[in-house]
């Protein structure tokens, strides 16, 4: 027990703003906004309320397509990056760190300048012209942007471990390429895959400062509905906001379990 | 010779696919940094003018020193309960506590199950209306949220030296444990930790969410600053996204050169390792938890 107190402040701080609060928001879910009474009128009002369900279907077709998207992207950005010299690979690894702190606001503006109601790109290709940064096919090329680095930073480490010799003895006993990728690489790589691509859906689905910042409260994602029921506003309703946030961890929760599941099914 | 064709077909497929790839990352930063140094730039390739009129006002604005301000306290005040609290707990549990690392290592990826906006609703609901301020409550989540990079960070610098047996030579060799601290602990975690409070200042620095949620428009820090300055005047904004550019780049190209420090460290002992035919287990890159927050 002795060994345990040095770690008592962190274990305090820990279950103070984590643990309690979690236990609080959980309870929370299950009373009434008006009359605090037990109910579970929040979560029935969530699944009939089309409002709300197209929230949870808006923000799971965002976070599916960027964070394919953005694997596809980081698997292409890696195989390009092992062709070139080691130093170089190095660079371009720490460059795309930068490009990830980049998200959010400073990402939004920079892409509403280019690609804008009045962006300079519109401006001088005309194909542009009638493109929609404001549209999901606009909201996805602007995640991509922060899913792909977030993917090298996972990806390309284990990305490294392929061997060149496992490629190159697979085409000395006549194999072509793809099939060695196919075959030797991408079943060395799926346990890899799989976790970043958790990570990255996890990233799209819980994105609120891009989505917030190119088109404020008028697009209907879960992030932002939850945060508009319980940040100050006069309309605040801190119980549906709380059910909303208990379905979506355990959205995010279950995803987690169930590629990782997977994974050490496989491994048996 | 259609080997020869074929390598240079794929060469030419890498070379026209990075240049997709670097015109898509630049482009946005390129865009930023010409509209933040022109009056008006519309119809042309390039701006009409060129000035340095937005940098100026910046500087002339007290509102965006004031909130430039509050991001370095904010910064500055988790990342010293960090350094207080988070990380001597962190070398403890590693190095007594086994059991409690293992939970850790599982635990170390659950912020990506709880996403900031399902943090930020549990704490509104808990403390809103409770008598402690919640600029306490902003701390104590940013320093939970901290926890991934901290806890990998350290972790790793620990491995890496192999801190559990050198402090146990020391000991043995008689050693006091003052002098233990002193002269094995704190010089051998010392990188790491540094690479770890980069990380940290960064994040907060740069931090939106939790601020603006937990105490809004009450507390402008540089995104909140950066959001409304948004709405009214698109060059200056984008004077304020290329100097937090500027920031951002100073921290990497400082976690550059300590992360080499941190390697030139590691490698006499890798060395050692491969000579002893045994292969130092991977362990988690400090690169790899950098700023996904």
């Amino acid at each position: 027990m002795k060994k345990h107190l040095p770690v008592l402040p962190l274990g305090v701080l820990f279950v103070s703003f984590l643990f309690i609060p979690l236990s609080l928001m959980l309870i929370g879910s299950f009373r009434s906004d008006l009359t605090n009474q037990w109910t579970f009128t929040n979560y029935t009002e969530i699944f009939k309320n089309a409002y709300y369900n197209q929230a949870f279907v808006n923000s799971l077709l965002i976070a599916l397509a960027s964070s394919i998207l953005g694997l596809i992207g980081t698997f292409l950005l890696c195989l390009c990056l092992l062709s070139l010299s080691t130093h170089i690979q190095e660079k371009v690894a720490s460059i795309s760190n930068l490009a990830a702190n980049f998200a959010g606001i400073p990402l939004a503006f920079s892409f509403i300048i280019l690609l804008g109601n009045v962006g300079v790109l519109k401006l001088m290709i005309p194909i542009l012209a009638s493109f929609n940064l404001y549209s999901w096919v606009g909201l996805t090329i602007v995640y991509v942007y922060f899913q792909i680095p977030l993917g090298i930073l996972f990806l390309y480490p284990s990305i490294k471990e392929v061997k060149k010799e496992w490629l190159e003895s697979v085409s000395l006993l006549g194999g072509s390429s793809w099939y060695a990728w196919r075959k030797v690489a991408f079943p060395f790589l799926k346990p890899s895959i799989a976790s970043t691509f958790v990570i990255l859906f996890a990233n799209g689905m819980g994105t609120y400062e891009t989505a917030y910042a190119l088109t404020g409260n008028n697009i209907n994602l879960l992030t932002v509905r939850i945060a508009a029921l319980v940040s100050g506003d006069v309309f605040a309703k801190p119980n549906l906001g709380s059910a909303l946030a208990v379905l979506f961890g355990l959205i995010l929760i279950l995803t987690m379990i169930s590629v990782q599941w997977k994974g050490m099914v496989k491994n048996k | 010779m259609e080997r020869n064709g074929k390598k240079q077909v794929k060469k030419a497929a890498i070379a026209i696919i990075l240049a997709c790839f670097s015109l898509y990352y630049l482009l946005p930063l390129i865009g930023t940094v010409l509209y933040a140094s022109s009056t008006k730039w519309s119809k042309s390739l390039l701006p009409d003018d060129f000035t340095f009129k937005w940098f100026q006002q910046l500087f002339n604005d007290p509102t965006f020193l004031a909130a430039v301000g509050r991001s370095f306290l904010l910064s500055v005040l988790v990342l010293l309960t960090i350094l207080g609290i988070m990380v001597p707990s962190i070398i403890w549990i590693n190095l007594f506590l086994p059991r409690v690392s293992q939970i850790m290592e599982k635990l170390v990826l659950l912020p990506y199950a709880i996403p900031g906006v399902i943090l930020v609703t549990a704490l509104l609901r808990t403390y809103s209306k409770t008598s402690i301020p919640m600029f306490f409550v902003l701390i104590g989540a940013l320093f939970i949220s901290a926890l991934p990079i901290v806890f990998l960070g350290i972790t790793n610098q620990m491995r890496l030296i192999n801190m559990k047996e050198l402090l146990e030579a020391a000991s043995t060799l008689g050693a006091p444990t003052p002098m233990i601290i002193l002269r094995v602990l704190f010089p051998t975690i010392r990188t790491g930790t540094i690479l770890v409070s980069l990380m940290i200042f960064s994040s907060v620095f740069g931090e939106y969410l939790l601020t603006n949620l937990l105490i809004g428009g009450r507390f402008e820090t540089v995104r909140i600053y950066m959001l409304r300055r948004m709405n009214e005047n698109g060059h200056l904004s984008s004077a304020v996204i290329v100097l937090y550019f500027l920031f951002i780049l100073i921290i990497a190209l400082l976690t550059f050169v300590m992360t080499n420090r941190q390697k030139k460290q590691v490698v006499p002992i890798k060395q050692r390792y491969n000579r002893q035919s045994r292969t130092l287990e991977k362990g988690v890159v400090v690169d790899n938890v950098l700023e996904h927050s």
